[in-house]
């Protein structure tokens, strides 16, 4: 039923009133020759309201001769009435059509280009990449040619494993896979050394394959032969072998940290203001004063690019300019402050580059006053499994 | 339009196939839900419709109905409901 109401709707529907003795005959009469009118409204005893589409009027109209009612239009609704009233208005519908024209245009272009997976390649580089491949904000869509461009791309580069460029609507996601960095795996049939892969002093050293080609107590630098893959024999000449074996060795990290002893601290009063712009492709429009009021400010720069759909883009971009007030505060360190900065500063920076399964054997902390600053130095010395096996090429 | 005004009776068929009395006879069947809408099925014509009163004939006999705001909606050939106005 809503159904059929909507259809008149858009075909268009007329509102009249019914007046007569024998409204109900006329209802009737309508029932049975099938033709529909909702919303009936009794005023009277004589007058009814009703709507009835506006083909069907025709036989109403009839039929409320037959019967002796009086038939008047009250109004005039849908579809085509309401487009015949704009009819004269030709900006309007110039209005639409160059609306329409333009989303549909607009919507052949791309303006959005997402890049993720990357950790290690950094996004500049990436689009860098794919904009010398052709893609980049502004092109045809159809001008995309994925497969090649994949290949092309996993064929330059070794540190990407996979990529994978999906077009959605206005912009276009670029999945990358970076390869990791792996030590080169030695099979068990192989030839290989063991070589030291850090400076370390030795501590302990055993091979279970292989000889020994230093000593407990030597000092190595990166790459030495630790344990040597080739057995001299008197009789039998030089035979190779699979190197194996766990060698452990002191390794020392060292981190050098400055500390001023007059420092300036910016802080944040908590002030802030907000301004708009809009950008238009390249082309920026202040909505407000780009001169703050504050004295000292971090500026933030929040973009939001618009978009009708979920994927969508124009290219319209409202950007949101939010200033913070910031104070300068100067700050004096006592030296031994300063020192416990340091040390509390270089320990980190060691933390964070140590590996997890490390034993931290010692700690040595050496200072160094000036005028105006205070040197820090640590050193950890950590006792950790130095040596990885590298293949033997003939 | 001839063949509607006979009264149908059941058939041996229609009960073996289970075939809704409403559609297999000529037998009305008002269904009330709530108190907003009546739907009445197998109707004949409307007698008289006015606000606070309206008569259906149907081929068993005439229904009145009383109330206030009463609308009629949703007319068909076979069935009308009943419901109030707001």
């Amino acid at each position: 039923m809503l159904f059929r109401i909507l259809l008149r709707y858009i075909i268009g529907y007329i509102n009249i009133r019914i007046e007569g003795y024998s409204v109900e005959k006329l209802i009737n009469i309508c029932i049975k020759k099938k033709i529909f009118f909702w919303n009936i409204k009794r005023e009277r005893s004589t007058i009814i309201y009703t709507n009835i589409g506006v083909r069907e009027f025709k036989e109403l109209a009839q039929i409320a001769k037959q019967t002796g009612c009086r038939v008047k239009i009250l109004d005039k609704k849908g579809m085509p009435f309401i487009l015949h009233k704009y009819k004269k208005r030709k900006i309007i519908i110039f209005l639409l059509l160059f609306i329409i024209i333009a989303l549909l245009s607009l919507s052949q272009f791309i303006w959005n280009i997402k890049i993720e997976g990357n950790n290690n390649i950094s996004t500049q580089e990436l689009t860098a990449i794919l904009e010398s491949k052709g893609i980049k904000i502004g092109i045809l869509k159809n001008s995309i040619d994925k497969q090649k461009i994949i290949n092309e791309i996993r064929l330059e580069r070794d540190d990407i494993a996979w990529i994978g460029i999906d077009v959605q609507g206005t912009n276009v996601t670029v999945e990358v896979v970076e390869t990791s960095a792996k030590p080169e795996i030695v099979n068990e049939e192989d030839y290989c050394n063991v070589v030291s892969d850090k400076d370390a002093q030795i501590v302990k050293i055993s091979a279970q394959n292989g000889i020994p080609a230093v000593k407990e107590g030597d000092i190595v630098t990166k790459g030495d032969i630790l344990i040597q893959g080739w057995i001299d024999g008197k009789y039998t000449g030089t035979r190779y072998v699979h190197a194996n074996g766990e060698v452990q060795g002191k390794v020392w990290y060292t981190q050098k940290e400055q500390v001023p002893l007059n420092q300036v601290v910016e802080r944040l009063t908590g002030n802030e203001e907000q301004k708009y712009k809009i950008k238009i492709n390249n082309f920026t429009i202040n909505l407000f004063k780009t001169l703050s009021k504050f004295e000292k400010y971090d500026t933030i720069e929040a973009s939001n690019k618009l978009k009708i759909f979920s994927n969508f883009y124009l290219p319209i971009e409202l950007i949101k300019v939010t200033n913070k007030e910031k104070l300068e505060e100067k700050i004096t360190y006592g030296t031994e402050e300063a020192k416990q900065i340091g040390i509390q500063k270089a320990s980190e920076k060691i933390e964070d580059e140590l590996q997890d399964d490390v034993e931290v054997l010692q700690k040595y902390i050496n200072t160094y006053e000036n005028k105006d600053y205070i040197e820090v130095e640590v050193t950890y010395e950590v006792l950790e499994n130095i040596g990885t096996k590298e293949k033997i090429v003939f | 339009m001839q063949r509607r005004n006979k009264r149908r009776k059941e058939k041996i068929l229609d009960r073996i196939l289970e075939v809704p009395k409403e559609i297999a006879t000529n037998e009305p069947k008002i269904t009330i839900s709530g108190f907003k809408q009546m739907l009445v099925e197998n109707y004949k014509v409307i007698l008289e419709y006015q606000d606070i009163y309206i008569r259906i004939k149907t081929y068993t006999g005439i229904i009145n109905v009383n109330g206030f705001n009463l609308k009629l909606g949703e007319m068909t050939e076979d069935d009308i409901v009943i419901s109030r106005r707001y």
